[in-house]
């Protein structure tokens, strides 16, 4: 298992957080953590979220750079680690 | 001063199809739709009225696909709505533009459990390309554009837009506002030519791996410029079929679980495999890691979620095919490696000779499409049937052939050739059929009931749910679990009820004129042909194996 922190910004538009959760969950990542805000001057969202998996994180980066309220999906190189189980 | 009616959300509704070029739509109404199908009774926009909303979805994927244009469907709330998901995950796994439209209750209800309410929207997310819940009708327009927009950008998808019954009655107060095209979102980085051209020069065994984007991209002209120019031996994917001109001498016909053997050996032997618009799907492949095992990858896509997914890429090229097909178009020396798949498609070609008077499937769908008008459009449902029609018949365009790919959805045969020949009047529209697959939506005979739609149904008649019943014989001992079907109800009085003229055959010596008799006929048409429910789909690659292990008989 892998551990990754991505951090992800939207357009704060209806559901985008259970879009990205929703793909998480269906293409294969555990989900450990999340933080998520928006700034109300620029109705940009910001969502932090820490993933576990066997699989390829660029599987899941392509996967949420799809949906449609998504401006950047970045993976946060420091963070990502090994872990057991 | 002009005194312009007042625009409500049901009548913008109808405003904005007609604005994205929309002349016919399914559906179905029901209490929180109510104030669109008002709307429509005001508007020039056809409506079919389908009779179940899987039907209308479906011919919704059918109108598209046959057509080139957005496939549109209406349903109200809750029980119309999620009757709605099947057309729409089969849309979503074969990339077509449909727009569903479904009435909510009104706002001041949402979330109360109110009667008929469900939670379309929340639904959604696993089975359209984006979706919309408008609570607020001056926001109304904008997102219909959008939805449009969405469901024909990069990789084509079904968009859903669920509108409160409250935002369909409003007045809209702002003035309407032109809308733009969405930019594609995605940015493409520049696609990797070069590095594609030198193995594509370096290649001594080459197979092109011809997918549905092709079609889907409208670049069958330049693919089959592409393979006129380079002369590389060709497969197809299920929704590929009819991209490469099936008459190509290189062309090796459909690869896969039910793939020629010619396709099968070709690319398990090849040492560079072009993958056009096609996805590395389970069915195609076999077991992943013995596919074309000693071939590199050149992977053209315009969804960049599609590269590495499945197989590695040597040289990814993202993005339009119309503009970067031609890019690769070189002539190539591989003489002997043409040679040798041309002599392997002539040694395994497909067999007619069948013993006894009992009807050859495959046989009778290679009459068809011998003898089917030119322009033809077949859809089918899902079985044995299915991969017969995909074997044994020939499309010169992939909008000629309407199969349930990547969802494998039984009952999408015959509400899919209703919105094919909605959309193409004046096109011979045949739907193969199974015995199990025609009453998954039997209630649409109805609609073509009441719209005379000519439409032809091949209803091949084995009294089985024939492709699980050949998987118990080959890979569960015989057992055969509740896939008999031998109580079928009689499908000539059915259709009969209906109004629409049908047949039975039994014999072989019956095929030719039966069929004369379907294609000649002017109006709608069942032919139901019975076959020996022991009849079984080769060649046959068994589960999570390498696809040159293929079965050709028991
Ligand atoms: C909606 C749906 N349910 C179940 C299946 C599984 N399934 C695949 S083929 C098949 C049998 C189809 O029977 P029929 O339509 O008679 O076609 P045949 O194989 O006999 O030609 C079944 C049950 C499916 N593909 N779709
Ligand atoms: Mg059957």
């Amino acid at each position: 298992m892998n551990q990754y922190q991505l951090t992800i910004k939207v357009d704060d538009k209806q559901v985008v957080l259970e879009r990205i959760l929703q793909v998480a969950r269906y293409r294969g990542f555990l989900i450990n953590g999340m933080n998520a805000k928006v700034n109300t001057g620029t109705n940009i969202g910001t969502i932090e979220l820490m993933v576990k998996s066997e699989r390829p994180i660029e599987l899941l980066v392509d996967q949420i750079n799809k949906l449609i309220d998504i401006k950047t999906v970045k993976v946060n190189k420091n963070a990502t680690q090994q872990c057991d189980l | 001063m002009t005194t312009e009616k007042k625009q409500t959300g049901g009548s913008v509704l109808f405003n904005v199809l007609q604005q994205h070029g929309v002349e016919h739509v399914f559906g179905y109404p029901g209490g929180a739709i109510m104030p669109i199908y008002d709307a429509l009774y005001d508007s020039d926009v056809q409506h079919f009225l389908c009779r179940h909303e899987q039907g209308a979805a479906f011919s919704a994927v059918g109108y598209a696909r046959a057509s080139g244009k957005v496939g549109v469907c209406l349903a109200t709330s809750g029980p119309g709505a999620t009757n709605l998901i099947t057309g729409l995950a089969d849309a979503l796994a074969d990339s077509i533009p449909v727009v569903a439209i479904t009435g909510q209750v009104p706002t001041s209800a949402m979330g109360s459990d109110a009667f008929q309410e469900i939670d379309i929207f929340g639904l959604s997310l696993a089975c359209t390309k984006h979706s919309f819940q408008v609570t607020n009708v001056n926001d109304l327009p904008k997102v219909l554009h959008k939805a449009f927009a969405i469901a024909l950008e990069g990789r084509q998808g079904p968009v859903l837009v669920d509108i409160p019954k409250d935002v369909q009655l409003a007045e809209v107060t702002k003035s309407l506002e032109d809308f733009s095209q969405l930019r594609n979102k995605v940015k493409l980085p520049p696609a990797n030519v070069g590095s594609a051209i030198a193995l594509l020069s370096k290649a001594k065994k080459p197979v092109l791996y011809v997918g549905g984007g092709v079609g889907m991209a409208n670049a069958i002209d330049e693919l089959r410029a592409f393979s006129d120019i380079t002369k590389i031996p060709s497969v197809s994917t299920l929704k590929g079929l009819g991209a490469i001109d099936p008459d190509d001498d290189n062309y090796l016909g459909m690869l896969g679980m039910h793939g020629t053997k010619a396709s099968n050996i070709a690319v398990q032997e090849c040492d560079l495999l072009i993958a056009v618009g096609a996805r590395f799907d389970d069915r195609v492949t076999g077991k992943l890691n013995e596919f074309a095992p000693h071939a590199k990858i050149i992977h053209f896509d315009i969804d960049t979620a599609e590269i590495n997914k499945r197989r590695a890429a040597d040289a990814a090229i993202l993005g339009d095919l119309k503009i970067n097909l031609p890019a690769l178009a070189i002539p190539l020396s591989i003489n002997d490696w043409q040679e040798k798949c041309q002599q392997m498609k002539a040694d395994f070609g497909w067999q007619y000779d069948h013993p006894g008077e009992n009807i050859f499937a495959p046989a009778v769908l290679k009459e068809i499409s011998d003898k089917m008008p030119k322009n033809s459009c077949v859809t089918t449902d899902v079985g044995q049937h299915q991969m017969w029609a995909a074997q044994h018949m020939e499309f010169d365009d992939p909008s000629n052939f309407l199969t349930s790919g990547g969802m494998g959805t039984m009952g999408f045969g015959i509400p899919a050739a209703i919105g094919a020949q909605v959309s193409r009047p004046t096109d011979c529209i045949i739907a193969v059929s199974g015995d199990g697959s025609f009453m998954m939506n039997v209630q649409e005979l109805s609609t073509i009931k009441r719209f005379q739609l000519p439409v032809k149904i091949l209803l091949i008649d084995n009294a089985k749910l024939g492709m699980v019943r050949q998987w118990q014989d080959l890979f569960f001992n015989g057992r055969l679990s509740e896939t008999d079907l031998s109580d079928n109800p009689d499908f000539i009085m059915l259709a009969t009820a209906f109004d629409i003229k049908a047949k039975q055959i039994t014999k072989k010596s019956e095929v030719s004129a039966a069929v004369e008799e379907m294609l000649d006929h002017d109006g709608p048409y069942l032919l139901q042909v019975k076959i020996d429910a022991q009849d079984n789909v080769w060649p046959l690659v068994p589960p999570n194996t390498a696809n040159d292990q293929m079965m050709e008989s028991i």
